[in-house]
């Protein structure tokens, strides 16, 4: 930091001077003494520096004298004196490398307001220039140094005017190159300070990106970052939507909101003339931004911001500052902005996974609600039917599923039996199921069972569905009386009717049942029509049985008998037969645990492929 | 989410002169333009006779190397003077650069500007401004 060790005044200065001539600079003592404690104090460069060049004006007779230093390819004032009221220029053109003050500078000392209206005078020196006015006869009377280093200007020697011989231009020349050294350590010193701002902002970035999912704020605090580390003037942060660039962020002025390269849906940059001459700009190929891009900005750079090689937005910049005014970016700000352009992809891949969580949660809640509705659609229990044993049982193989059964006792007596399967699974099932539900509902009120209800649930079901989707459907109604059972199968599997006390006849006998000793007659209740929604004007018909004591009748899915092994095979009717056979005397819910127990065995664990559906009546003995 | 969100880069002063010492409030970038806008307000004020000069950045995001340069000779121009120049209400990321970049071992920070007011005022007092 620069200090003020000033000490004697101007006027003490001048007075000693004066007495000791106006051209011999001869310093008295007390003088020497006060430069030789300026020299050994570091912070004292700069009032080191004002001391001598006071001598050295009044040494000259000079009523102003500034040193400028070349920085940043012109010259900026360094110290004037006096040092205060001094009025010349701030900033004066460069000396691009020559020693002979240009024309451009002559102008400007001439022009400069303290020096209006005498005659000015440029000594230049390695890395800078003295201005003095009125002019000193030694830079009117001598030609430039030969060794601007040491300051020598010989008289007699050609070249530009320079400052000359003696022990107090040597060290004034001394002083100033002190000076720029520090200068230029200081200038590293803040290089090397504003690196590790760089660093630290690229950590910061990465914490925030780690630590929020909020894309609107990760993007402003990457693009301000990116920003002001490359001290562009404006910046922009754009996503890739589809085809699309859309503007997130942009700061410094206005950015075309989007940007389009051209591409079809979901393309990446495509090999259109705008998409190659995006490409080209983002890879540092071709200084020229597409026109869109910050529009009104002289100097661009861009970066694209990919995830695994993937375009999901851009990056750009605009505008490099220096203190004198803006200009092109260096190759080496490429690198620090895709490092902010990683971040940003690292930001956005975060915000889509996130979103994508959010939607599969959205997904599990609303199937959660889904089979929430669907279990209030299955019947909680069984109706008393006196004289008979009923128990109905679903397991859906996901969370809802496309399996359906019911079982209700009309006002009269009657009960009715559904065992239906909606092809396919999940939601769209579901739904079918849902809408078979209230149909059935509908018109079992209206119609009854009997071929009229399933023609026209069946049309319903075609007009309402796709044309894969239809439902095989066992719709049974008992007498419980009688014992008489009404039944229209639509193409569903066929209902097994176990006969009590019959013994099998041998074309009826399933591969793999249980022994002749313990053979039942078996009767099915098979298919009487197509699935219900495959044609739009299929017939069906309804068929009778009696079921007499003892009798079992079981209604199941395919999810039961086409439950698979490890080894791939089908658990099949021939084991659930044999089941119903061994259990077939014990209570049902004994008989629908030992089916339960079985295919669960046989599955071994492996996930239930099917929905399991499976109703079980039979008629108590007298 | 705001589509294209976009901030401003002109900086606004605003100077607040108090007893002993000037408040100086900026809103917005602090670059080359803005630093300069800065500088000449204060040395507008170190003319006028304030020692003291407290820069209010509540309302500045954003900062860079050349900005962070004019500040640093703003500094310098204190000391020089012997007056003292307070900053308050940084952002993090701009306190951690100003501390990074040395600024804050000449110009003390502040988080509010009632703390910068007590302490920098009593120095404002001592200074014995005539504002």
């Amino acid at each position: 930091m620069r200090n003020l060790a000033s000490s004697a005044s101007s006027a003490a200065i001048e007075a000693e001077v004066t007495s000791a001539g106006s051209s011999a600079v001869s310093l008295p003592p007390e003088a020497w003494r006060e430069l030789l404690a300026l020299s050994q104090d570091e912070s004292a460069d700069r009032a080191l520096l004002e001391r001598l060049l006071d001598h050295w004006r009044f040494a000259h007779g000079a009523a102003f004298a500034a040193v400028y230093l070349e920085r940043e390819g012109r010259l900026e004032l360094e110290v004037a004196s006096p040092s205060a009221g001094f009025a010349g220029a701030r900033w004066l053109p460069g000396m691009n490398g020559s020693e002979a003050p240009p024309p451009a500078l002559e102008a400007a000392a001439a022009s400069a307001a303290a020096l209006e209206g005498s005659d000015p005078g440029v000594l230049t020196f390695p890395g800078g220039c003295l201005l003095v006015s009125p002019r000193p006869p030694a830079a009117v009377n001598q030609e430039t140094a030969a060794n601007p280093e040491t300051a020598v200007n010989p008289e007699g020697e050609a070249g530009a005017p320079g400052i000359e011989h003696g022990p107090l231009p040597l060290l004034l020349l001394s002083s100033l190159k002190i000076l720029r050294l520090r200068q230029e350590i200081k200038d590293q010193q803040f290089q090397v300070n504003y690196r590790v701002v760089e660093l630290e902002s690229l950590y910061d970035v990465g914490l925030a990106v780690a630590a929020t999912l909020d894309l609107e704020k990760l993007s402003e605090e990457i693009l301000l970052r990116a920003v002001s580390l490359l001290d562009a003037r404006r910046g922009a942060l754009y996503i890739l939507e589809g085809s699309r660039y859309r503007l997130q962020r942009t700061f410094g002025g206005d950015a075309a909101p989007w940007y389009d390269s051209g591409g079809a849906e979901g393309e990446e940059i495509p090999e259109t003339p705008e998409g190659r001459k995006l490409r080209a700009f983002l890879a540092g190929e071709s200084p020229a931004p597409p026109s869109e891009l910050l529009p009104g900005a002289r100097y661009l750079l861009g970066v694209p911001i990919d995830i695994d090689g993937s375009p999901r937005g851009l990056l750009a910049v605009g505008d490099k500052e220096s203190r004198r005014g803006v200009g092109p970016f260096p190759a080496s700000d490429r690198r620090t902005l895709g490092l902010f352009a990683n971040q940003a992809a690292i930001a956005l891949e975060n915000a889509r996974l996130h979103l994508q969580a959010l939607e599969k949660e959205r997904l599990e809640r609303e199937m959660q609600l889904a089979a929430d509705i669907q279990r209030r659609i299955l019947p909680r229990g069984a109706p008393e039917v006196p004289g008979y044993e009923l128990i109905g049982w679903n397991r859906p193989a996901r969370q809802i599923g496309g399996d359906y059964y019911d079982l209700f006792q009309r006002q009269d007596g009657r009960v009715d039996l559904v065992v239906g399967d909606v092809s396919g699974k999940g939601m769209p099932a579901a739904l079918m199921v849902s809408t078979l539900h209230s149909a059935l509902h509908l018109l079992l009120d209206q119609v009854g069972v009997g071929p009229a209800l399933l023609e026209m649930l069946n049309r319903h079901v075609f007009e309402s569905s796709t044309s894969n989707k239809f439902i095989t459907l066992l719709l049974a109604e008992l007498e419980p009386a009688s014992g008489r059972l009404t039944y229209l199968n639509a193409g569903h599997n066929p209902a097994l009717l176990l006969r009590h006390g019959a013994e099998a006849p041998p074309d009826v006998a399933v591969a793999g049942a249980a022994p002749a000793s313990d053979a039942v007659k078996v009767e099915e209740l098979g298919a009487s029509g197509l699935p219900i929604g495959v044609l739009s004007g299929s017939r069906f018909q309804a068929r009778g049985i009696i079921l007499e004591p003892g009798d079992l009748l079981c209604i199941y899915s395919d999810g039961i008998t086409e439950a698979e092994s490890p080894d791939d095979e089908e658990f099949g009717t021939a084991r659930l037969l044999a089941l119903l056979r061994e259990h077939r005397r014990r209570p049902l819910a004994e008989v629908l645990e030992a089916i339960q127990n079985a295919t669960g065995s046989f599955s071994a664990g492996l996930p239930q492929g099917d929905d399991q559906t499976l109703v079980l009546l039979r008629r108590r003995l007298a | 989410m705001k589509a294209g969100t976009s901030m401003t880069e002109s900086l606004n002063l605003t100077v607040d002169r108090r007893d002993g010492l000037a408040v100086i409030y900026t809103e917005g970038y602090i670059n080359n333009q803005g630093g300069e806008e800065i500088a000449r307000a204060a040395y507008k004020l170190l003319d006028e006779g304030f020692k003291v000069l407290l820069l209010n950045l509540a309302g500045t995001k954003i900062v860079n190397s050349i900005g962070i340069s004019i500040l640093i000779e703003i500094i310098e121009k204190m000391i020089e003077i012997n007056g003292k120049l307070g900053f308050c209400c940084l952002t993090p990321t701009i306190d951690k650069t100003f501390h990074i970049m040395g600024l804050a071992q000449y110009a003390p920070i502040f988080d509010t500007e009632e703390r910068a007011l007590a302490e920098l005022g009593e120095l404002g007092e001592l200074g014995g401004h005539r504002g």
